[in-house]
C-alpha cells in the first residue's frame, strides 16, 4: 500500500484533460489500474530472488558494507555514497558488483535487466526512509555532488541543451511538446526510480532515465556508472531529499 | 601446548585471508566507465554572432515548405509526411568503424516549445509565433536578421535562453536556417 503514496501526487500533475497532453483518458485509466498493481513488483521480486541466491541477501550486503542488518534501510538511503574500500562514490549497483567479485562470481552488467531488478529490490529496502545523503560528509561525496551539478548544468549536443534548459525552476510546469516539465525535486525523482515506465513497458533506473533525456535532447548518452552519472544521481537525489520525499520503490511513471 | 598451536594456526588463517582479500583490488571490482571524453567532445561552443547570407529570406514555396517541415518535425524517423523538395529524411554519417551509415536527419522540433499556425501539440516554453509577420515584422518590432540570429544562436539575444542552438552546433547549415526563418516570417493562411 505504501508505494501508492508517491504516484498519487504524480497523477495530480498528470491528470490534465484535453488532447494537448500526452495522457489520453485510456492511458489514465490504465495508469489508475497499474497503481493498484504496479507491474514493476514482479521485477523487484525477481531482483530479490537473484540477490538472495547469487549474493547472499541482506546479511551478506550488511557485512560487505560493515553495518548491522537493521541499519541497512537508513544506510541504503544514503546512496550514492563514498565506500572507502571501493575508493569512490558509488551506486548500489556498483556495490552489488563488488560483492560478486569478492565472492569470486561474475559481475552482472550495470545496464542489464537483472541488475536493474536487484538494484530496485535493494533500494526498496529503504522504502519510507528519507534520503540521508550528506554532501559535506567527506571530500569525495562533495566532489561527486559538484560534478553532478556541473553535468546537469553543462549545455552540449546537437541542440546545445543542458538538463537545466528543461529542468530549471523558472519553467517547471510549462509544456514541452505535450509534456509538462516536472520539478525533479517536488516530483521526488530520486526517490521514485527504479520505476515501471509505461511508455517503455519495463523497469528503468534513475540513471537509465537520465539517458532517456540525453537521447531525446540529442546530448551524447553517457554510460551508466560513470563518475558523471553517479554525480547526477547524487545531485537529483538531494533535490528529492530537500523536498523531504520518502523513498518509494518501485515508482510508476508515464 | 595444543592450545597454543591452535591459537597460532588461527592467527595464520586470519592473516592469510586478509592477504587474500587484499589481493583482489576492490577499487577495480566494479565498472565505472569513463564519460569525460564523451562530454568533452560534446560541449557547446561559445555564443556566436552571425550575419544573414544574401537572399536568405525568400518567398520561394520550396524554401518555406522545407522550413515548415523542419519546424514541425523532430527527426526523419519520426516524421510521417514526405519531405519537401531539397530535404531528406536520412543522412549519411561516418560510423565508429569509418564506414558511412544512414542516420535519421534531425529537424528543429520547434513546435515542442512554440505554437504557430497549424501546430499540433505545441508547447509553450517559447513565445507563440503565430501571426509573426503581422505582429513583429510589419510593425518593425523585429527584422529578418533578428529572426535569423535567434534561430542560429539565441544566446546573443538572451544569454540565459532555454531555446536550442541551431547553427553553432552545426545541427543545420545556413541555408536551412534561412528556410526556417523564411517560414516563420511568411504570410500564413
Ligand atoms: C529538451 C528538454 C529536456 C532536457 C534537455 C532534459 N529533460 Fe529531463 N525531462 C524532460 C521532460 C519533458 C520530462 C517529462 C517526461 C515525461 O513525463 O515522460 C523529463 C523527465 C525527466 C526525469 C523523470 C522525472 C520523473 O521522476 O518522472 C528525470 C529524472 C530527468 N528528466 C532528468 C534529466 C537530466 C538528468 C537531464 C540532462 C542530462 C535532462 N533531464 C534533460 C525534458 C528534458
Ligand atoms: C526548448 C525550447 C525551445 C525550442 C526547442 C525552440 N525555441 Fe524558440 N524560443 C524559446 C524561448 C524560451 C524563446 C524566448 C526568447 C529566449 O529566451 O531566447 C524563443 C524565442 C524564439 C524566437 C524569437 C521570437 C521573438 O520575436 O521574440 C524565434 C523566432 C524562435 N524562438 C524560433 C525558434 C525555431 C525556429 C526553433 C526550432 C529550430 C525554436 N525556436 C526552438 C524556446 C525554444
Amino acid at each position: 500500500m505504501r508505494k501508492l503514496l508517491m504516484p498519487f501526487a504524480l497523477i495530480a500533475t498528470m491528470a490534465y484533460s484535453g488532447e494537448q497532453f500526452a495522457m489520453s483518458d485510456a492511458d489514465r485509466a490504465m495508469y489508475a489500474e497499474m497503481l493498484e498493481n504496479n507491474p514493476a513488483d514482479i521485477y523487484v521480486e525477481s531482483g530479490g530472488e537473484i540477490f538472495e541466491e547469487k549474493l547472499g541477501g541482506e546479511e551478506a550486503l550488511a557485512k560487505f558494507l560493515g553495518v548491522k542488518v537493521d541499519e541497512l534501510p537508513k544506510y541504503i538511503a544514503g546512496f550514492p555514497r563514498y565506500i572507502k574500500k571501493l575508493g569512490n562514490v558509488v551506486g548500489i549497483d556498483q556495490v552489488l558488483q563488488a560483492m560478486q567479485v569478492e565472492q569470486g562470481k561474475k559481475m552482472t552488467k550495470l545496464k542489464s535487466e537483472d541488475m536493474f531488478s536487484m538494484l530496485a529490490y535493494v533500494k526498496s529496502l529503504a522504502n519510507d526512509e528519507q534520503f540521508t545523503i550528506d554532501i559535506n560528509a567527506d571530500e569525495h561525496i562533495k566532489a561527486s555532488y559538484d560534478l553532478g551539478k556541473k553535468t546537469f548544468e553543462t549545455p552540449r549536443g546537437g541542440r546545445g541543451l543542458s538538463c537545466l534548459s528543461c529542468h530549471s525552476k523558472d519553467i517547471v510546469g510549462m509544456v514541452l511538446r505535450t509534456q509538462p516539465l516536472p520539478d525533479l525535486g517536488k516530483s521526488g525523482s530520486g526517490a521514485t526510480w527504479p520505476a515501471y515506465r509505461m511508455t517503455k513497458s519495463s523497469l528503468r533506473t534513475l540513471q537509465r532515465r537520465f539517458q532517456g533525456c540525453m537521447k531525446n535532447a540529442l546530448l551524447k548518452v553517457i554510460p551508466i556508472g560513470s563518475k558523471e552519472m553517479v554525480g547526477l544521481e547524487v545531485y537529483v537525489s538531494t533535490l528529492a531529499q530537500e523536498n523531504k520525499k520518502a523513498i518509494a520503490i518501485p515508482g510508476l511513471k508515464r | 601446548m595444543y592450545n597454543k598451536m591452535t591459537r597460532i594456526s588461527c592467527v595464520v588463517a586470519v592473516l592469510s585471508t586478509t592477504v587474500l582479500l587484499n589481493a583482489t583490488d576492490m577499487t577495480k571490482a566494479y565498472s565505472m566507465p569513463d564519460a569525460s571524453k564523451l562530454i568533452e567532445k560534446d560541449l557547446l561552443k561559445p555564443a556566436q554572432k552571425y550575419s544573414m547570407p544574401k537572399g536568405c529570406i525568400s518567398t520561394d514555396k520550396d524554401s518555406i515548405a522545407r522550413g515548415k517541415y523542419i519546424f514541425h518535425n523532430l527527426n526523419g524517423k519520426k516524421a510521417k509526411a514526405t519531405p519537401p523538395k531539397g530535404l531528406a529524411k536520412f543522412v549519411e554519417k561516418k560510423g565508429k568503424d569509418g564506414k558511412m551509415v544512414k542516420k535519421p536527419k534531425q529537424y528543429g522540433n520547434c513546435v515542442a516549445c512554440h505554437n504557430i499556425e497549424g501546430a499540433k501539440g505545441a508547447g509553450n516554453i517559447g513565445p507563440d509565433l503565430s501571426k509573426y509577420k503581422a505582429t513583429f515584422i510589419d510593425t518593425k518590432t523585429r527584422d529578418h536578421a533578428f529572426v535569423y540570429q535567434k534561430i542560429a544562436d539565441p544566446r546573443i539575444d538572451n544569454p540565459n535562453t532555454h531555446m536550442t542552438v541551431n547553427l553553432t552546433t552545426k545541427l543545420f547549415n545556413e541555408k536551412e536556417i534561412c528556410d526556417i526563418a523564411s517560414y516563420i516570417v511568411s504570410e500564413k493562411k
